[in-house]
């Protein structure tokens, strides 16, 4: 490790929690306020992609689960799709949140838990999943033309 | 359908009734001849075929279930559906009945030889083969023959089910529908037991007709449907050959032929439609003055975009454009488009770096010391020119179009998202009001991973 490697080595170690909370506050600040799923989402990731641009694609893979991102991406989808078109079986129109207008939610802190939120969190899952996965892919292709050289 | 066109109550149900009960028995019959083809090594040709009992019992028998039901023989839900087909017919007078009973007569004939050729007789000369047919091939077969003549025994569930579509197709009108079995000699039922005769004769007597049937069939290849069907096709094909040509050689074709023709289009769009108070310069405070400095910032970003000869620069150059946008958001008082858009910017300055790096070093030098070919010289500037000039109209039309009297559809989504749970419409907006959008381009996303994913474990092997 050159000396001139530390200092970025250690923001970046010491930045990727802060990034995950900033990350969960946008998602969880997105209905009362600026942010959503997909914002929180792409914080999130470029969290991660920090982690490839500082310590290369072996070490990330080593330090962080990215290998699942494309599994991430399908949940998110899945998850989407599940929340939208569950309301179909009970005979109302797709995207019929819960609970309905006018009902109280039950509140975590800021955090609502109603099925809208349920669904940002999918478009969280599937932003994260599918821009990580493509940094992966990015990073793998990059290596390999070191490789051949 | 010729059973919707005999029309009524009884054409309309059962019409249905007919389509789910032929349904049935023609896929078990598709399989029939796949599971067949499958064992026999590929042969497809009928007159190669025969005496398959042997080694496909269980398929001949379900078959001989489908086959059954298909030429509307007593105790399947074919028999049903021909019983219908007839009813609506003798409403429309002897011509009409003697036209549609014909129908059911070929079936039994051609069905019943289907079967027979490949079953019963001798064993052909293709090869018999070890194999028998697979049961996962075997076992649909064998549930639609069986459900074929389960249908034909206890008739109450396709009775609803075409008595619900009938009343559909007439428009709410109820369209009752009642079968069974009556042993006397109602009209039809002796049409059937003449549909039987006449079709048995036509088995029977297979042999005279195969000269008649050629001869047909010859006339029917020289001037036909299927030879106008495989020249249109040929023609169809050679046409889409030169439009791949035109559309997708590399990856400058592939940009213009999405923006040219959607240039000319919406720009004709906008030109036959009336224009009042449209494209009218408004004037120019003080008070926007930041934001015409940082427009004009991101169109010199723009216009710098085409200098580089780095690939490192070029990221840096485009980056600033979409920042520059990112602050006209701001400005204008959008701050979750603003959020977004600094994000997703610096995501994609770090995916650009990534995937430029890919490219040979000094590509971009390189390519642009080559010599413009003399084709190219006037047409790139062309279509530039022209996309240009699309999205200016669209953009100066549709922000300088005066807003229409009456309440606007953005205040009622402010008033409903409280309703939504959501203090923040966007939010709002994004997973509730339009969350099927929303859905659709996260399915997008999901495709453009699996794409990626794709091309470069392509270039992996290659």
């Amino acid at each position: 490790m050159s000396p001139s490697n530390v200092l970025p080595r250690a923001v970046a170690r010491f930045l990727l929690l802060p990034i995950g909370m900033i990350a969960v506050a946008v998602f969880v600040r997105g209905l009362s306020s600026t942010g959503d799923g997909f914002a929180a989402g792409t914080v999130a990731a470029l969290g991660v992609v920090l982690q490839y641009v500082v310590f290369g694609h072996r070490e990330a893979e080593r330090r962080l689960p990215v290998r699942r991102a494309p599994l991430a991406a399908a949940a998110g989808l899945a998850l989407g799709i599940g929340i939208g078109f569950a309301p179909l079986l009970f005979g109302d129109p797709v995207f019929t949140h819960l609970p309905p207008a006018g009902e109280k939610v039950a509140k975590l802190g800021t955090l609502e838990l109603a099925t809208s939120v349920a669904f940002d969190a999918a478009v969280f899952l599937t932003v994260f999943g599918m821009v990580v996965g493509i940094v992966r892919e990015l990073a793998r292709a990059a290596e390999r033309e070191d490789q051949e050289e | 359908m010729a059973l919707y066109g005999l029309g009524g109550a009884v054409g309309a149900a059962g019409g249905a009734f007919f389509v789910a009960a032929h349904a049935l028995a023609k896929s078990a019959l598709f399989m029939v001849s796949g599971a067949v083809t499958q064992a026999s090594e590929g042969e497809d040709r009928l007159g190669r075929l025969g005496g398959r009992w042997r080694t496909m019992p269980v398929v001949a028998a379900a078959g001989a279930l489908a086959a059954a039901a298909l030429a509307g023989l007593p105790l399947t839900a074919g028999f049903f559906k021909d019983e219908l087909l007839f009813k609506a017919a003798l409403e429309h007078g002897p011509v009409v009945t003697a036209l549609v009973a014909a129908g059911p007569v070929l079936t039994l004939a051609y069905i019943g030889r289907f079967w027979a050729r490949i079953f019963l007789g001798s064993p052909g000369e293709a090869p018999a083969g070890p194999r028998s047919v697979p049961a996962t091939l075997a076992a649909p077969i064998v549930a639609l023959g069986l459900l074929s003549v389960a249908l034909g025994l206890w008739t109450v569930p396709l009775e609803s089910l075409a008595a619900e579509a009938g009343s559909v197709s007439l428009g709410g009108e109820p369209a009752g529908l009642s079968v069974a079995y009556h042993l006397d000699a109602r009209a039809t039922n002796l049409i059937a037991l003449g549909v039987y005769a006449l079709g048995g004769l036509l088995l029977a007597t297979y042999q005279r007709w195969v000269p008649v049937a050629e001869r047909f069939a010859l006339v029917a290849l020289r001037f036909g449907p299927e030879r106008a069907y495989v020249s249109s096709l040929r023609q169809a094909n050679r046409l889409s050959s030169a439009l791949h040509r035109v559309e997708v050689r590399d990856l400058r074709r592939r940009v213009a032929a999405v923006l040219v023709p959607c240039g000319v289009l919406v720009t004709a769009g906008f030109l036959a439609t009336p224009t009042l108070g449209q494209y009218e310069v408004g004037p120019l405070d003080a008070g926007d003055a930041p934001l015409a400095i940082v427009l004009a910032l991101a169109a010199a970003a723009a216009l710098a975009a085409m200098a580089p000869r780095s690939q490192l620069v070029l990221v840096l150059v485009l980056s600033s454009a979409g920042y520059s946008l990112a602050a006209v958001f701001a400005l204008f008082g959008a701050p979750d488009v603003a959020l977004v858009a600094v994000l997703v910017e610096t995501l994609f300055a770090l995916l650009f770096v990534a995937v430029f790096s890919l490219l040979p070093g000094g590509a971009l030098r390189r390519e642009a010391s080559l010599p413009v070919p003399p084709s190219r010289r006037w047409r790139d500037p062309l279509i530039a020119v022209v996309s240009g000039l699309f999205a200016l109209a669209v953009v100066w039309g549709t922000l300088s179009s005066p807003v229409p009297p009456g309440p606007a559809i953005s205040e009622r989504l402010i008033e409903l998202a409280p309703d939504a749970h959501a203090q923040d419409v966007v939010t709002a907006i994004l997973s509730d009001f339009r969350g099927l959008d929303t859905l659709g381009e996260v399915t997008v996303l999901v495709i453009a991973l699996a794409g990626v994913g794709g091309a470069l474990s392509r270039r992996r092997s290659a």
